[in-house]
């Protein structure tokens, strides 16, 4: 065990702190509780696998949003274009082709509504970049009313699941999910991850470094619309509609945005932990006892106390406490 | 065809009117503070769901009042509303930009949410200010009395703002903030006192504005988007920060998107609003009137 732990530290580790035992152990713990979910999980699968989906969602908004520092209001257009792009080919383009085949048609859709929206704004500093993220959600949204008859409006398209198969299709959104991490931990961990947090902490100083802080800018952009394309396309086959409220409308964006905030931005891990909290109380716990309105708004309070009084992250809080127990020991 | 144009360009002005009052409020908190509130557009709603719980009988029986009591009402709970979100959430995380931003668009859900609790989702119709309308067959006009109101009523309000902030000490320290808050301070402005006026009059502008737009369009839980997205476009294009500019800024985007939806159809509002915005940000980023970002 601590063998394996020594090895990850030394592919990781060079630029940050070691992970300590207790670090390592809950990591652990998390990753192998997923992976065998589907013996303890029981009816509690489906909101698992929701939260593997929304995992790529917060990781994907993060890696953007939470490591350079500009802030997007609209990353539920990057998913929905995705899964309004499956959705439009299965219905009115070639309804018999395999639904994978589909994949790269959405991820390549989702990268160049990402481009669209980067190119212009992220030029510039300031929040003309949230506006334009904020604006451009409020159009789709609208857009799927004005095209209805493409689209079917308020009722969205029928588009079928992927499996019927709760099981596999716990895997076939955890899968993805850890590969998304895998790939965005090692880059943030990279120069690339450094240089984005430089921007957000003083673009002037990347810029005086000789560093076109443009350019990463709309890198992290694309980096970003990758994982929010293949998470919208299995958001799409996952319940198997599309329909504007669930996947468009600005609290989808919001939601990615608590999310990776409770767990904590600008660490990849955190917006995990944060998307599985999110996750559990809306879909699992929260229902229990409350109703409609009344769950939706006993989360966002919840949420805002997390913003205000943890603004650093609850998963964050909590790595730090377990890396301060045993502060001699990790040397 | 020139009577469709004109009853446009009638209609262009009314509505910009309204546009004026919420990107006013908007672009002087983010002077004063350099906060971007994104909850405007839920004082905005507050506004509106306050006069029509005071105004009609369907939520209190025993309550009604005459409509004009109802506009006071309105403004008074958005201001009130919008000195509570400063003073009770707002000053203790302003100095961080990205947590305010997150934590307002969290109150302006959570608003929402209330309201939905409260009120249903559906849309609810306001009883207007003034009822009634005046028909001018000869041009082919019709004009409602709330829509003359809403735009007299703006422009009486502002001048009241414009004479405010250029010719009282109260008034100017305002002004002085938004240019340089160091500077303000050194010369004996008390911020503290320059935040809460600014709060309560952005929150009282939202109220007024609220009313009129959830009496021409609609009162709903999700009114509180499209108003929050037309003030950040107008504040973008006049310019943050500058209040001349957003006046200028709501009447170029109330005209445009009245000629959009009169001409081509409901389905384009807000598309040349974003191509306009997006030309100002590439040609002249700091809007019209703006100055530059400085570092602070």
């Amino acid at each position: 065990m601590s063998n394996v732990m020594d090895r990850v530290n030394s592919t990781l580790g060079d630029r940050y702190a070691d992970m300590n035992r207790l670090q390592f152990g809950l990591l652990a713990v998390a990753l192998i509780a997923l992976i065998i979910a589907p013996v303890w999980g029981g009816s509690y699968l489906r909101v698992l696998a929701l939260g593997n989906i929304f995992a790529i969602f917060a990781m994907g908004w993060d890696i953007q949003s939470g490591y350079t520092g500009y802030i997007s209001f609209g990353h539920a257009v990057l998913s929905g274009a995705a899964a309004y792009t499956s959705a439009l080919i299965l219905t009115h383009i070639a309804p018999d082709i395999s639904v994978w085949a589909i994949l790269p048609v959405a991820v390549l859709m989702s990268v160049i509504v990402g481009l669209l929206l980067a190119v212009p704004t992220l030029r510039l500093r300031g929040p003309y970049f949230s506006l334009i993220t904020l604006v451009a959600g409020l159009l789709f949204y609208r857009g799927t009313r004005t095209a209805s008859q493409y689209t079917g409006g308020e009722q969205g398209l029928l588009v079928g699941r992927l499996t019927f198969d709760p099981v596999l299709r716990f895997y076939i959104t955890l899968v993805p999910m850890l590969l998304i991490a895998a790939a965005l931990l090692y880059l943030s961990r990279s120069n690339i991850g450094t240089i984005l947090i430089a921007i957000r902490e003083n673009e002037a100083a990347v810029e005086s470094a000789g560093i076109d802080a443009t350019k990463f800018k709309i890198w992290s952009f694309v980096l970003s619309s990758i994982p929010m394309g293949i998470g919208g396309f299995l958001f799409a086959h996952f319940d198997g509609t599309v329909n504007p409220t669930d996947v468009v409308l600005i609290d989808r964006s919001v939601e990615m945005i608590a999310m990776a905030v409770m767990g904590g931005m600008g660490s990849i891990l955190g917006p995990i932990a944060g998307a599985f909290l999110f996750v559990g109380l809306r879909d699992g716990i929260l229902p229990a006892f409350l109703s409609g309105t009344e769950r939706w708004l006993a989360l966002w309070v919840v949420v805002l106390f997390v913003i205000v009084f943890a603004r650093d992250g609850l998963f964050r809080k909590l790595w730090h406490r377990l890396g301060d127990d045993t502060e001699g020991d990790s040397e | 065809m020139i009577e469709g144009f004109l009853s446009l360009v009638v209609t262009g002005a009314l509505i910009s009117a309204v546009y004026a009052l919420i990107a006013i409020g908007f672009t002087m908190i983010f002077g004063v503070g350099g906060i971007l509130n994104l909850a405007h557009g839920a004082l905005i709603m507050i506004g509106a769901y306050a006069y029509l719980v005071v105004t009609s009988t369907s939520t209190f029986a025993a309550v009604s009042v005459p409509p004009i009591l109802g506009l006071v009402v309105a403004v008074v709970a958005a201001a009130a509303a919008s000195l509570i979100l400063y003073k009770g959430l707002v000053q203790y995380i302003e100095e961080d930009v990205i947590i305010t931003f997150l934590a307002t668009v969290v109150v302006a859900v959570i608003a929402a949410e209330i309201m939905t609790l409260a009120f249903s989702p559906n849309p609810r119709s306001l009883t207007p200010v003034v009822p009634g309308s005046i028909s001018l067959p000869a041009v082919g006009l019709r004009i409602r009395f709330i829509e003359i109101a809403g735009f007299a009523i703006s422009w009486v309000v502002i001048g009241a703002l414009w004479y405010y902030v250029t010719r009282t000490d109260a008034g100017r320290s305002i002004l002085a903030t938004s240019m340089t808050r160091r500077g303000a301070k050194l010369t004996g402005v008390n911020i503290s006192s320059v935040s809460t006026q600014t709060w309560l009059i952005a929150g009282g502008l939202a109220g007024l504005a609220g009313v009129f737009l959830g009496t021409l369009q609609e009162t709903a839980p999700l009114m509180w988007l499209d108003p929050l997205a037309l003030a950040f476009i107008i504040v973008v294009i006049g310019g943050i920060g500058s209040i001349k500019g957003s006046l200028v800024a709501a009447y170029l985007i109330g005209f445009l998107e009245t000629f959009t939806v009169g001409v081509l159809g409901p389905e384009f509002r807000g598309v040349f609003s974003l191509v306009v915005v997006a030309a100002v940000i590439l040609v002249r980023p700091e809007g019209l009137y703006g100055r530059e970002f400085i570092d602070e």
